[in-house]
């Protein structure tokens, strides 16, 4: 037996270790652990509850609009306020154009190195890789000439010893299975997709004002100016270029990423079996059609045991079972006692022990729907819409299902949690776009009303805020007493996901989806990353000081 | 001549925030020229290397983990930056300033003079407030910036 600790875990957002327990080639155990401490809930008591939203975008740096968009929901929810419709589609344009970027960043930056050689790519024949990349796309990039400029330039480093800054790389894995060319093309389309996520990014400034951090959300709406005349106000050549680069980037996912994603799933179908983890999901549905929240174009829903067939449709914001029972609990996490508590009486009242595994091991609370514990992100979304027949996700799955030979059932995965997240990407690029036809079109008859002024009425009042986020279901919680922040806690996705055992002992979705997963060499336990990546981790604390000492800063210890 | 003022940093963990409100300051005390931008990266990592690869000078503030007390200042240039043994990282966790450079070298994309200023940080607890000797670098920091500019010739007046 032997036992693995990787702290940190690299190319995630915020500070996660991961220790495994290794057994005759294969994982037998698993603990997560956040490291990092998110005080954000204790900065906001006593705040004025229409500013929250602007605070709670620096949880993290990725995941910034998110935030904001289920902080002002839940001030919305707690005050029963309507959003005008074009409010809705323009905060809709954000939450998708964020989606996209977030995934395009997600597949080839922070996850392509775990399935992607690049010293591979050096041998292909960039000929070949053309015709590879051509069969698959008819996208105006993948020349040859394209592959064999990016194959020189890469040739060039490797040659200066300068590849090695990609420290959390590894090349030469047994693990490793991609053909040279198609190492190539997924080498030219990294370096490419840089150029896309910023377009999207470009996209949700040009609405938000700003970003990282938007700031144009008000309590009842947004503070984005409409008036088609006017240069200084959102105005038809704005809504132009919104669409040219909407347009760029839509291309770029369903042309390039979609594709590549195609071909790795195809050259690693055994990680269809491998890291399907907790098999309960959850997801709300997304992307408010009217001023009430009441229609949606994106259904959510909730699965449990990895019964599909038995989904159960979460309708709208105002669910009754999910507001209920959603609870966390701290028996593993480093909070004061063992209690399970709703989020509008949630705590954080720290109580720090070291890492105990059979104790308190982890920042992370132990999120629950039901009391059990539940994975969040693009799978359960992807599984909600297709349970209930949406046209544009049947069809996308029912196609991958067919060309990779598999199964519904192979969505419980590594690869499958890959998949459904390229998949989301795809039908995100078009969302935007279809929320843009409808701000236009709702312009156009005269409506130009974007934000329903509110004042924060004395009393109290609780509220939920859910948003299907990139990485999964987010939701605030809070208790407004008197016009000011009395409690507030925000259940994001990576806590359902990085959770600790919870009361009953039962692993946590990361913990769960490594037990059983093969290790090839457990001094470069590149099946682990494998796994933990396909979650999209994102420890929401985001502390990330620069250590020029030349201290050792990312370790795998074996023991 | 485009220069970036980049200012990193995550707002609530008090002297963790410093480069974000670093580039407030400046906004506050200075009469900005145009063709000088501050931005307020948050913790964006590898998404703002578009920003890196506009400029043609960039000047980026954050806190450091270095040897020393909490506001002492170091500098650093893009060599320092690029040599391998020294692994300086906008994050152990998220994709390096190192690496980020890197990859837009591999993009073709021009090469901006880089200089980083890097203050020790007091105290990373929860909080929107610097801590003193922190919230004395801001003016500290602020002139080394200035000099820096004045060598290239733009010149920052005080509001």
């Amino acid at each position: 037996m032997s036992r693995i600790t990787l702290d940190p875990i690299t190319r995630i957002e915020g500070h996660l270790r991961i220790d495994v327990e290794a057994n005759g080639g294969k994982v037998t155990n698993a603990w997560s652990s956040a490291q990092m401490w998110r005080g954000i809930e204790v900065i906001l008591k006593g705040r004025a509850p229409e500013d929250a939203w602007s605070f709670v975008q620096r949880f993290c740096g990725v995941c910034t609009t998110v935030h904001a968009i289920s902080s002002i929901r839940a001030v919305e929810h707690a005050l029963n306020v309507e959003v005008p419709v074009n409010a809705q589609y323009i905060r809709n344009i954000m939450i998708a154009q964020h989606s996209v970027q977030d995934h395009i960043v997600h597949f080839y930056h922070l996850s392509a190195l775990d399935w992607v050689d690049i010293v591979s790519a050096l041998k292909a024949d960039p000929k070949k890789t053309a015709q590879i990349a051509q069969s698959i796309s008819d996208w105006p990039g993948n020349s040859e000439k394209e592959f064999k400029a990016v194959q020189d330039k890469l040739k060039a480093f490797v040659a200066g010893g300068k590849l090695g800054i990609f420290a959390s790389g590894y090349w030469g894995h047994p693990a490793m299975k991609l053909s040279p060319e198609v190492n190539l093309m997924a080498v030219a389309h990294y370096l490419k997709a840089l150029d896309y996520q910023r377009k999207a990014s470009q996209a949700t400034a040009i609405l938000g004002g700003k970003n990282p951090h938007i700031q144009n959300l008000v309590v009842g709406g947004v503070a984005t100016a409409i008036n088609t005349e006017n240069i200084a106000t959102l105005n038809m050549e704005r809504l132009i270029y919104l669409r040219t680069l909407m347009e760029e980037t839509r291309d770029f996912v369903q042309k390039v990423y979609y594709p590549d994603l195609l071909a790795i799933a195809g050259a690693y179908k055994d990680w269809f079996k491998y890291g399907a983890g907790v098999t309960n999901y959850m997801a709300v549905p997304e992307f408010p059609e009217d001023s009430k929240n009441s229609k949606f174009s994106l259904p959510g829903g909730v699965v449990m045991a990895g019964n599909i067939a038995g989904i159960r449709p979460v309708k709208d914001h105002r669910d009754e079972y999910l507001i209920k029972n959603i609870k966390e609990n701290v028996t593993h996490a480093w909070y004061e006692g063992n209690g399970t508590l709703h989020p509008w009486e949630g705590e954080t009242k720290p109580d720090y022990t070291d890492f105990k595994e059979n104790g308190k091991y982890s920042w992370c609370k132990a999120p629950t729907l039901d009391g059990k514990p539940v994975q969040v992100g693009p799978p359960a979304q992807i599984m909600a819409a297709y349970a209930a027949g949406n046209p544009k996700v049947k069809k996308l799955v029912d196609g991958a299902v067919s060309t990779l030979g598999l199964s519904m059932k192979d969505i419980h995965s590594t690869m499958g949690r890959l998949y459904c997240r390229g998949a989301r990407a795809h039908i995100m690029a078009d969302i935007a776009l279809e929320n843009l036809d409808k701000l236009i079109a709702n312009i156009a008859t005269g409506d130009q009303s974007y934000a329903n002024h509110t004042e924060i009425p004395k009393g109290e009042y609780r509220g939920v805020g859910f948003h299907e986020a990139p990485r999964g279901t987010l939701s605030h919680w809070i208790v407004i007493k008197d016009k000011k922040i009395e409690n507030y806690q925000a259940v994001v996705p990576s806590t359902w996901n990085a959770a600790p055992r919870n009361d009953k002992g039962e692993l946590g979705p990361y913990e769960a989806s490594l037990v059983g997963n093969p290790i090839a060499d457990s001094s470069k336990p590149l099946e682990v990353l494998r796994t933990i990546h396909s979650f999209d981790p994102c420890i929401a604390c985001a502390v990330h000081t620069v250590d020029p000492e030349g201290k050792e800063i990312t370790k795998v210890k074996v023991l | 001549m485009q220069v970036l003022i980049y200012g990193a940093g995550n707002l609530i963990l008090s002297d963790e925030g410093f480069g974000v409100h670093f580039v407030r300051h400046m906004e506050e005390t200075y009469r900005i020229p145009e063709n000088v931008e501050l931005y307020d990266g948050g913790t964006l990592g590898i998404m703002v290397h578009f920003k890196f690869e506009e400029a043609d000078r960039v000047i980026l503030v954050d806190v450091v983990q270095a040897e020393g007390e909490p506001g002492d200042i170091f500098r650093y240039e893009r060599e320092d930056i690029m040599l391998k043994n020294i692994p300086v990282k906008m994050s152990p966790h998220q994709i390096g300033l190192q690496e980020m450079l890197l990859i837009s070298e591999m993009r073709d994309a021009p090469k901006p003079d880089l200089t980083f200023f890097g203050i020790v940080a007091g105290s990373l607890e929860p909080g929107d407030q610097l801590t003193p000797p922190l919230q004395a670098g801001l003016e500290k920091v602020a002139q080394l910036v200035i000099e820096e500019l004045d060598k290239v010739g733009i010149q920052i007046e005080r509001k």
